[in-house]
């Protein structure tokens, strides 16, 4: 068997910054508090503003720092400062509750069968991806198979958990997973665009909010298990 | 001016030098880790004292026990000392009877060592000794795809299996360095190194709480000259993973290039400084985390799992 060539330094580090955001979204799968879930969501953000540091400096696209920025504004700090203030206090009745509720026991599967789970879903965006050779201008093939990875098991994150906070998250990992798509297939995408798409993103966080809000105040309780059940 | 050491010495120097330094890394740990807990700790060399002890006493077998019982330290300290011959200890060019084995060689003789210790652990009849030896059967056969994912990564990194291989593709350039699939290997590795050498997160090594006990309560009965055997084979089989971990995968290099004493001094030397290095990483996460339950042991698993599947993944089908 032939070894596989290394595809250079630049390359190894973009990749390696994509691998890490696949390996935050698998500690999702397993993490119990929805205040965790956040600050994962936060490393994965943040990381992929490093990963567009990265290829702005090395590709010499200087639109990428600002959305870098804007990026890390945004989603390392806005986003999850709405959604711990949204989770904060679920409901008026109490209003001693500092902590977010406890996402804990919302597993469709245990922990370990969920990250199997993710690893055949992570195989599944591999194999289509990694054999398709798309070649962008900025990052290797292997993000972007990493991304279409991300985007499936963040699909089965959605599933896996039965309650609304948790897949609010994985909708946002979703969002995440896209941009690293976006940012290794079209980085020269104009920034103007760029900034469009993230600014939906707050009317995501929107919605989420309200019909976390909602089904709080219908249900008592984040978890999705008694939708299940159809009522007249 | 430089003496040339032959080349059957520095062979049976690689195997001396794990032999001699593994109770010493094994008291760095020690130290480390009770400076982090704010203790005085025990000496470094307190290993030594306690196998010297341990030598000096008398050896008593159970009643019914055959002659497998004493017979199994003896062949796992043996199976220990073999594999520093087929790794890079000492030199980054394959000595002689460095192509006796490949990787998978190296983990029969492991898996070799391990099963002897839980086969004579059953010839005890004693409950704890067999309790020790069923879970560290049932969690190794768990951690045993993470070591095969591991292995494929170095096959489709280098196109063999063999670590002198490895070691010398990760030297070859920072490519091969930061690439994904070599990292999350590397890191899969760490966490089965720390499953193997009995570690916080998986176990207790200093506990004395029989709950909790995979592998050390194997050599509960043993005693004597043969319980000094299995310490000492437990402070070898930890010492060799480090090597692997550090000399194969981390950090190949200050090995030595050619045959000169100096150029083998140096290597002794950063083999040490390596093996001390990963120890206290080791004690660091000693102290930071909780024993995970028994049945928690699992999920620590499938994240090595995650780890090295990922890695040859991003390899076969990512292409990186």
């Amino acid at each position: 068997m032939a070894a596989v060539p290394a595809p250079g330094v630049y390359q190894g580090a973009a990749n390696v910054i994509a691998a890490a955001m696949l390996l935050i979204e698998f500690g999702m799968l397993r993490q119990a508090l929805a205040r965790d879930q956040i600050r994962l969501y936060m490393a994965q953000s943040g990381l992929l503003s490093v990963l567009a540091v990265v290829i702005a400096a090395d590709r010499h696209l200087p639109e990428l720092y600002v959305l870098a920025a804007l990026s890390a504004g945004l989603k390392v700090v806005v986003v999850p400062l709405v959604l711990r203030r949204l989770l904060g206090r679920p409901g008026a009745e109490r209003p001693d509750e500092e902590e977010p509720p406890g996402v804990a026991g919302s597993h469709a599967l245990t922990p370990a069968s969920a990250v199997l789970a993710g690893i055949v879903l992570a195989a599944i965006g591999f194999f289509c991806f990694g054999g398709l050779k798309i070649r962008g201008p900025a990052a290797p093939q292997t993000a972007l198979a990493i991304a279409a990875a991300m985007v499936l098991v963040a699909f089965g994150l959605m599933i896996v958990r039965r309650d609304v906070a948790s897949q609010a998250i994985g909708f946002l990992a979703l969002e995440n997973a896209i941009s690293l798509a976006a940012l290794v297939v079209a980085a020269g995408l104009p920034l103007i665009l760029e900034t469009a798409f993230l600014f939906d993103l707050l009317v995501a966080i929107v919605v989420f909010g309200m019909l976390i809000r909602a089904h709080h105040a219908r249900a008592e309780s984040l978890s999705t298990a008694d939708l299940t059940r159809l009522q007249g | 001016m430089s003496v040339a050491v032959p080349i059957p010495v520095i062979q049976l120097l690689q195997v001396l030098t794990v032999a001699l330094a593994a109770p010493g890394v094994s008291g760095v740990i020690a130290k480390v880790e009770a400076r982090l807990q704010g203790r005085r700790g025990p000496r470094i060399r307190q290993p030594y004292d306690d196998l010297a002890k341990l030598f000096r006493k008398e050896a008593l077998a159970p009643e019914g026990a055959s002659w497998f019982f004493l017979a199994a330290p003896i062949i796992a300290v043996a199976c220990y000392l073999t594999i520093p011959l087929l790794i890079p200890v000492l030199t980054s060019y394959p000595l002689p009877l460095g192509y006796m084995g490949d990787i998978l060689g190296g983990g029969f003789l492991l898996a070799l060592a391990s099963f002897v210790i839980a086969t004579a652990a059953l010839e005890t009849g004693s409950p704890y000794a067999q309790l020790g030896s069923s879970r560290a059967k049932t969690f190794s056969a768990i951690t045993e795809p993470v070591v095969l994912f591991v292995v494929f990564t170095v096959a489709l990194l280098t196109g063999t299996d063999l670590p002198y291989a490895l070691a010398a593709t990760v030297r070859s350039s920072a490519g091969q360095v930061v690439r994904p699939a070599h990292l999350l290997a590397a890191a899969a590795l760490f966490m089965v190194i720390l499953h193997e050498t009995g570690r916080i997160p998986v176990e207790t090594h200093t506990g004395t709480n029989e709950f909790g006990m995979i592998e050390e309560a194997r050599s509960f009965e043993h005693s004597g000259p043969y319980f000094a055997l299995l310490k000492w084979g437990g402070e070898l089989k930890q010492l060799i993973l480090f090597t692997i971990l550090a000399d194969v995968f981390l950090a190949p290099w200050g090995l030595a290039a050619t045959q000169s004493l100096g150029a083998v001094a140096v290597a002794i030397a950063a083999l040490l400084a390596k093996a001390v290095a990963v120890g206290c990483a080791v004690a660091v996460i000693d102290n930071s985390f909780a024993k995970l339950r028994l049945f928690k042991i699992t999920e620590f698993v499938s994240g090595a799992l995650l780890l090295a599947v990922l890695g040859v993944f991003t390899l076969y089908l990512g292409g990186g």
